[in-house]
């Protein structure tokens, strides 16, 4: 129970280690599928900031570009005012053209922002006063009024309007500073971010590999001691059974020596008691032909050596003498049958001592010659016998014979009266095992009486056959030795079926000796 | 003229003993017979108190040996009558209720001169005796010389 117990506790423990490597597994995942997402998540945002950061720097250029062009016009202007060629004519109005071009532009690159739309809106005022000016200037040069052209710029100073101008640009400047500041802190802390996510999941896979790792070895010491174990019991289990072995075969050869010793002890005295019993056979003889010759006296006795004085008795003296006749007689059958007894169990151990040799048999013509020698008794009985095509075994051929002899002979011997006989012995193979089966259609076998049968002295069923009850319980011993096995299936009035499972091919070494 | 034949008789069952002296008899054996019912007296007897069997020498002995003896196996009777120098030449004849093919081998390796089985029934084991009785009375036995 404890073993077993044991098991289940470590059935269960290997279920949840299972379950918890699942889950592992999929945490694992998990920690990977969000560390990617909100990696790319972060790259995107990123790319965002870092475009909004571009873009600052876009209108900072932009705004740069537009003064340069308004500072273009206005070196074209006065160049134009002061060498009245028309290269700075030409000069100046390409230079207008950009600036146009250039607020649109700035215009709308600031269009996300409201602050530097009104900024833009602050600066296209002197923008379009300056270019004004410029223009005026052009006009009065074109008109060769090179001086008024010259007062126009002169007054222009004083509206201020480059002053304005600068101002504006400066606010416009702060502001997308300030922008480019809180962009780049922005786009910082994106970046920052996603390096942290990276690092923080990174290591969350590698605590969860190193916990996965921790239980698979933990799993596979414990397999490993679970082996150990096995093995152990396993050698320990050998062990046992060579140990439990040893001291059955001991206990088996004491039974088998004591067996000996003591049918041969019986014996002695048996000798004895016959012997004497005798010796009185011979004294009664004797007395009463004395008691005879005392009644008869004178008369014609009858030759001295023979026992029967019966006849020459009378009454009371007969009736005495046939009593001593009786009681003498009984004696000696019980003395008969007691020395069968001994006799038997003498060969059964004889047999039990006996070495097996293993030989090749051909077991149809073994049985064949059994059948023979028994053919005037299967005649009387009206029997047949049928056998049925047989394996080839290795096996020991005395013992072999004694088997189915002892079978054929009981099937023979415990027949219905009055039915003819049908005996069949046949046999298939199965898994190294030769199965013989002796079929009858005889008296059969009370169920009950099943195991009886094979033990030492034990018969079945009427007592109308001669025999000691040694036969079966003979048969079994050698078919254990033999390393098979033994059953019958019967039923009373309905024939009897005996099944002896011997190994194809009995190494003796198996066994020998040990019996 | 040479000296009667003695007849050691080692047999530890009284009533067998009887019974083989009774048969013996009957076939008309009047030899001395000397029982013994166990090994011990049996071999004092047989090598005398020194133990060298010098006391039997110049006598016949014909020995009837039974194995299973109280003290001793009659097997070790047996080798050490086989091994004396005085009685080696005298007739053993082993009488026992072992029929053990193993043990009779052994017996007539060891030098003895007839195994009998001691039959249960009564007529067999009578007539046996007295064929026994018999056979004393037609063999030789050599004294114990040297």
């Amino acid at each position: 129970m404890i073993s077993l117990d044991k098991a289940l506790l470590t059935v269960d423990a290997t279920r949840r280690r299972a379950i918890g490597q699942i889950l592992l597994l999929a945490a694992g995942f998990f920690v990977l599928v969000a560390i990617s997402t909100t990696s790319v998540i972060l790259v995107n945002q990123s790319r965002k900031d870092n475009g909004w950061v571009v873009h600052t720097v876009q209108v900072e250029n932009q705004m740069n570009a537009l003064l340069l062009e308004v500072h273009r016009a206005e070196s074209a202007t006065r160049g134009f005012l002061l060498t009245s060629e028309p290269r700075f004519r030409t000069e100046y109005e390409t230079a207008a053209a950009a600036v146009v071009a250039d607020v649109n532009k700035l215009k709308s690159l600031t269009g996300d922002n409201p602050v530097q739309i009104e900024n833009v809106k602050r600066l296209q005022q002197p923008i379009d006063g300056r270019l004004k000016e410029f223009a005026q200037a052009i006009d009065f040069v074109n008109r060769k009024d090179t001086a008024g052209g010259i007062a126009v710029m002169r007054e222009a100073v004083a509206h201020n309007l480059t002053q304005r101008m600068s101002d504006v640009v400066e606010d416009m400047r702060v502001e997308e500073g300030r922008l480019f500041a809180q962009r780049t802190g922005t786009a910082d802390r994106t970046q920052q971010l996603a390096s942290i996510v990276t690092v923080a999941g990174s290591g969350l896979v590698i605590a969860l590999a190193a916990i996965s790792i921790l239980l698979v070895r933990r799993s596979s010491r414990a397999r490993d001691d679970a082996e150990a174990r096995l093995r152990d019991s396993n050698l320990n289990l050998e062990a046992t059974v060579d140990e439990r072995t040893a001291d059955l075969r001991e206990a088996n050869d004491e039974i088998q020596r004591f067996a000996y010793i003591v049918s041969h002890d019986l014996r002695s005295p048996l000798v004895n008691i016959m012997g004497f019993t005798s010796e009185l056979e011979q004294l009664r003889g004797e007395i009463f032909r004395r008691i005879a010759k005392l009644d008869h006296a004178g008369a014609p006795l009858a030759p001295a050596d023979g026992g029967e004085v019966e006849p020459l008795l009378e009454g009371e003296d007969r009736q005495l003498s046939q009593d001593f006749a009786e009681a003498l007689g009984f004696i000696k059958s019980s003395i008969g049958k007691m020395d069968r007894l001994i006799s038997a169990i003498l060969n059964l151990t004889r047999e039990g001592r006996r070495e097996f040799h293993p030989v090749k048999i051909d077991t149809r013509e073994l049985i064949e010659g059994i059948v023979a020698t028994v053919a005037h008794q299967a005649s009387e009985a009206q029997a047949q016998i049928r056998i049925e095509p047989l394996p080839d075994i290795v096996s020991d051929r005395l013992a072999i014979e004694q088997i189915f002899s002892n079978l054929i002979d009981n099937a023979l011997k415990y027949l219905k009266p009055g039915v003819p006989g049908d005996i069949t012995i046949h046999a298939r193979t199965k898994l190294g095992f030769a199965i013989f089966e002796i079929a009858d259609n005889g008296r059969g076998i009370d169920p009950k009486d099943h195991q009886r049968i094979f033990d030492l002295f034990r018969r079945a069923g009427i007592q109308d056959r001669p025999g000691q009850g040694i036969g079966l319980a003979h048969v079994r011993a050698l078919v254990r030795r033999l390393g098979g096995t033994m059953s019958v299936a019967s039923e009373l009035h309905h024939g009897s079926t005996f099944t002896i499972t011997l190994p194809i091919s009995w190494a003796a070494s198996k066994r020998n000796g040990n019996t | 003229m040479s000296k009667p034949v003695t007849i050691i008789m080692v047999e530890d069952d009284e009533g067998h003993a009887r019974l083989i002296e009774r048969n013996i008899r009957r076939s008309g054996v009047n030899n001395d017979i000397k029982p013994f019912t166990n090994g011990t007296e049996a071999v004092n007897y047989l090598f005398g108190s020194d133990g060298t069997g010098v006391c039997h020498k110049g006598n016949a002995l014909l020995i009837l040996l039974d194995l299973n003896l109280p003290d001793m196996t009659g097997i070790e009777i047996l080798r050490r009558v086989k091994e004396n120098q005085y009685l080696k030449c005298a007739p053993v004849v082993i009488l026992t209720t072992t029929d053990d093919s193993h043990e009779i081998k052994r017996c007539y390796e060891l030098g003895c001169n007839v195994y009998i089985t001691k039959p249960v029934n009564y007529e067999s084991f009578a007539n046996a005796i007295r064929q026994l009785g018999l056979f004393f009375s037609v063999i030789q036995v050599p004294q114990a010389t040297k």
